[in-house]
């Protein structure tokens, strides 16, 4: 305390309401927000399931191990995020930008097999507009892949201010806490998504 | 910079140690291997399959959520605003399917829906919107 | 104390054009949201006279087919979306932070940028008046009207990207006022001593919150079906009309309570000061305003009762809907409770608040009438929905607007409202909002269609017809009589002092208008009416350190440089990718200068 006491405070940190902090407690709400958003495209895949005039058919076309190995790496990476916001918390900064790194690298992983899956498709011959499974299909994991996305892009950031002079700050492990959030919520996403449009039989 | 070393000290953090999150890694994806094997091994669990699968799921959602998101740890505030849109989130999903599969049964003139003028509306030709494929 | 330590700072007192675009202070962000959601009213409203003098007589030739389609959805997109709300935001932006004791919201610069992005989603879809046709779909774009082959023109294109923006904006705006709530209360400001404005926001942040996303879902599918050929809601290809519905209703009906909710608020501040008793019924206002946001979400069907639902949906969303009817009589209960007894003056501010629960409760009645389904199969897609939505939104909403206006003016401007002008103007919206709206119930029931151009004079809806136009010609007199009053006001000298009405809410504890930090001292609260209970119990106001240093938080331009990126991607993605591209990069860039930038 005593060492931080001639620091200024910036005038959105005074003691809150509640104590926790202005920034996680928005995090949470948006998360909140974003089952509704994925609430909504997963009904809509839902609702057009087997409403494909054409094919082809899920069943014909999705690769089980691929989507596997995929699903496996998106939550390796959320083991390695939250080994982060343990290096951050605990002022190991070491441990913190390695496994940050190892976070951004198993996301983009997984965007890589993503990529791979979806121009696999389209050889096979599963566009956008081809059906309606293409069509949602598409969509919602599209969307999932575009947070991962993000997500990168997010991690990445932190990873790059990390190593400036003056590193994150004062308040470093909650930046890296609060990028975990958005992380492991993407995380519990794919769960869901992975279990619906590949684990439920077709 | 030299207040990076007393950052930690007004952060409260969860008691998980590095140990322990590494059990939870592993005990998610020893749980994804068997929603694989059950995903694979449709005959032996017949209909029950899809209802293992949700709580199967259903378990690795909570797991990440309370100990990777150190939900359990947090303000109950948090948890509350969280699964209000959670919940929400799933009574929709589950709502609309619902509609949209009684749709479906009616269209098709199933057994669940004997209300006479419906049933002859929908089966009207140009009524009622193609028959969705099945296959 | 908890005061922070540091320099004040002086640029806030710029006002200069720069300070402004700059500016992070919620009392100035709420300003330029109040002014710019007036003027959009106006232009609203201008298109609704057209729509109205086009109907006047039979087969009218004022607007023909196409046009007339353009301005009924511009009519209800740009009231809905750019004017009620933002009106509203504008109220939340200025008082959440007086009212709860906080010097400002939790994020200022978020603040900021879901100003910009308002600001440019409003001209967005404005401009498409110039740029091929504006929406013309109706506001809630039911498909196939909405898809590319029946809606040619870019119009529909418009009002999908526009919404998109617009909804960016709203959800910014709702995070921040739900923390702002939660998390920046005055000390002893505990959630059962919030007024019941802040409650109501609370609600409406929470409504939005959760059911935006869903709506963004819809807009997003039915950007891929008109640009990229997918076809989420044309049923040639397997997909499904219906989806659109159920997707625009589970949003558009918790948005019906975001419309009236904010209105409510107002009513329930404005009537115990006027009536000089505390609110009747403090709890069951604000359980009941709960309960309403909770049942808002599941009744979204009961927009759809003619779509074939099959008799299960429909009996429970039909009893729904009627359930949330009584959390809304509670509150009317709750505002005849207040008035009851007390010794209440007649301002113009308390007209407005009583025309409210007046016409409220009609609009409220005809719902509830359309919440049976056999009923609603007469009255869907005739003019009665055109009448009950109107009770609702012009004497709900708007009414509760204007009370909000008469009431707050004072604090935001330092001016007291020419008494005398404002209940002129009362009296003549009040008499032209029934003529229009009333006759409307007459004509649905008599089978006039909702969203038709023209009709035959041996229908027998000649007479009403022309005594609606003639309303609506009344009320845009009334509007008008408004807006001389308000430039009247603005000439003259600061006269309304701290506290004109004897309030009992925080933002009367400080000056009118409040300075940039709004309170010398933050407050410390001690009843569900602060002022009135310090009053009361003889306690003074804290008196002002020597040494007030208060540290605001600095202006700041990447608001505005991430609004700018945010609306490029919104072109670029009607127009070019590669204006998309440049918006991304300069969004990317705004954050991460936003990011960077010392707040200290
Ligand atoms: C007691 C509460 C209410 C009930 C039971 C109710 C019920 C309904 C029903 C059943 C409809 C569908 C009518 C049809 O299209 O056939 C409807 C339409 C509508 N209501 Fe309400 N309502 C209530 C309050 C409100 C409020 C407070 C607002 C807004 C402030 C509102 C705004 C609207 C609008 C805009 C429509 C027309 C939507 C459209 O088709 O464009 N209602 N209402
Ligand atoms: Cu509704």
């Amino acid at each position: 305390m005593a060492a931080a006491a001639h620091e200024t405070q910036p005038a959105t940190q005074h003691a809150t309401t509640t104590g926790i902090d202005n920034r996680k407690v928005m995090m949470w709400i948006f998360l909140a927000s974003e089952c509704l958003f994925f609430g909504a495209l997963i009904s809509t895949y839902l609702i057009f399931k087997g409403d494909s005039l054409v094919g082809p058919y899920p069943k014909e076309i999705l690769n089980i191990p691929v989507t596997s190995t995929s699903t496996f790496v998106l939550l390796m990476s959320s083991l390695t995020m939250v080994l982060a916001v343990y290096g951050a918390q605990h002022g190991r900064l070491g441990m913190m930008k390695v496994m940050l790194l190892a976070t951004i690298l198993l996301g983009l992983g997984f965007l890589g097999f993503q990529a791979y899956e979806f121009t696999e498709f389209v050889h096979e011959g599963l566009g956008l507009t081809t059906n309606q499974f293409g069509t949602s299909f598409f969509v919602l994991t599209g969307f999932h892949g575009t947070h991962v996305a993000v997500g990168v892009l997010y991690l990445l950031s932190l990873l790059v201010a990390s190593n400036r002079r003056t590193g994150l700050g004062r308040d470093r492990a909650l930046h890296i806490d609060i990028a975990g959030l958005y992380w492991h919520f993407v995380d519990v996403v794919w769960i869901v998504i992975f279990t619906i449009i590949y684990l439920i039989p077709n | 910079m030299s207040h990076d070393a007393h950052a930690e000290s007004h952060e409260e953090h969860p008691p998980t140690t590095i140990r322990e999150y590494v059990m939870i890694g592993f005990v998610l994806f020893v749980v994804t291997v068997v929603e694989l094997w059950v995903s694979y091994n449709e005959q032996i669990l017949g209909s029950t399959m899809i209802p293992v699968l949700f709580v199967l799921s259903a378990f690795k959602f909570a797991v990440v959520v309370a100990m990777f998101m150190h939900l359990r740890f947090e303000h109950s505030l948090l948890w509350k605003l969280f699964s209000f849109g959670l919940i929400l989130g799933t009574a929709m999903i589950i709502a609309l399917t619902a509609l949209f599969w009684h749709d479906r049964t009616d269209a098709v003139g199933g057994p669940e829906y004997h209300t006479g003028s419906t049933q002859a509306e929908a089966s009207a030709p140009g009524g009622a919107a193609p028959a969705p494929a099945k296959h | 104390m908890a005061t922070a330590i540091g320099v004040m700072t002086h640029a806030e007192e710029d006002t200069g054009l720069w300070s402004w675009l700059t500016t992070v202070d919620h009392k100035r962000i709420g300003a330029v949201y109040t002014v710019a959601g007036f003027i959009f009213f106006m232009i609203g409203g201008l298109e609704a006279v057209a729509v109205r003098t086009q109907l006047a007589v039979p087969n009218g030739t004022v607007l023909d087919a196409d046009r007339y389609n353009q301005f009924f959805t511009m009519h209800a997109l740009t009231m809905i979306f750019l004017a009620i709300m933002p009106m509203g935001a504008g109220f939340f932006n200025y008082f959440i932070p007086l009212q709860i004791g906080a010097r400002d919201v939790a994020f200022p610069r978020l603040n900021a940028l879901s100003l910009w992005i308002f600001l440019g989603g409003g001209l967005l879809l404005n401009s498409s008046f110039f740029l091929g046709g504006a929406p013309n779909g109706g506001w809630f774009g039911y498909a196939p009207l909405s898809s590319i082959e029946y809606a040619k023109t870019s119009g529909m294109t418009f009002y999908v990207v526009g919404l998109l923006t617009l909804g960016l904006s709203t959800l910014i705006a709702s995070l921040n006022f739900a923390v702002t709530i939660i998390n920046m209360r005055a000390p002893g400001m505990s959630m059962m001593r919030l007024p019941v404005f802040i409650w109501m926001v609370l609600v409406v942040a929470f409504l939005l919150i959760l059911s935006l996303p869903v709506l963004t879902v819809g807009l997003l599918q039915l950007y891929f079906d008109r640009v990229w050929g997918t076809s989420f809601f044309s049923p040639a290809t397997g997909g499904d009309p219906i989806l659109w519905q159920h997707i625009f209703w589970i949003f558009g009906h918790p948005e019906v309570y975001v419309l009236i909710l904010p209105s409510m608020g107002i009513v329930s501040e404005v009537l115990p000061v006027m009536s000089k008793k505390p609110l009747f019924g403090y709890s069951a206002i604000v359980f009941a305003g709960a309960a309403i946001g909770v049942l808002g979400f599941g009744v979204w069907a009961h927009h759809m009762f003619t779509t074939g639902l099959g008799p299960v949906p429909q009996v429970v969303f039909s009893a729904s809907t009627m359930a949330i009817g009584i959390p809304t009589g509670i509150k009317i209960f709750n505002w005849l409770g207040t008035m009851y007894g007390g010794n209440i003056r007649f301002v113009t501010a308390t007209y407005f608040s009583v025309a409210f629960i007046a016409l409220f409760t009609i609009g409220g009645i005809s719902g509830v009438m359309h919440a049976s389904p056999p009923i609603d199969g007469h009255h869907q897609d005739s003019y009665f929905v055109v009448a009950h939505l109107h009770y609702v939104l012009f004497g709900g909403a708007i009414m509760g607007i204007f009370a909000g206006l008469f009431y707050w003016f004072p604090k935001m401007s330092g001016r007291m409202l020419d008494e005398t002008l404002g209940k002129i103007g009362f009296w003549i919206m009040f008499v032209g909002m029934n003529l229009t709206f009333f006759p409307m119930h007459f004509l649905g029931l008599a089978g006039m269609p909702r969203r038709i151009y023209t009709y035959d004079a041996d229908l027998g809806w000649d007479t009403w017809n022309m005594v609606a136009t003639i309303g609506s010609y009344t009320i845009a007199t009334s509007v008008l009589i408004f807006v001389i009053n308000v430039i009247k006001t603005m000439r003259k000298d600061k006269d309304a002092g701290d506290d004109p009405w004897g309030g009992a809410t925080l933002e009367w504890a400080t000056s009118s208008p409040p300075p940039a930090h709004d309170f010398d001292v933050i407050p410390e609260v001690r009843d569900r009416d602060p002022l009135w209970y310090d009053r009361d119990h003889g306690i003074a106001r804290a008196a002002v350190p020597e040494h007030n240093h208060i540290h605001m938080p600095p202006p700041s331009y990447f608001p505005l440089i991430v609004a700018l990126g945010a609306l490029l991607i919104a072109v670029g993605s009607m127009t070019h990718l590669s204006v998309l591209g440049l918006g991304a990069v300069i969004a990317i860039y705004g954050v991460w200068g936003w990011a960077l930038e010392p707040t200290d």
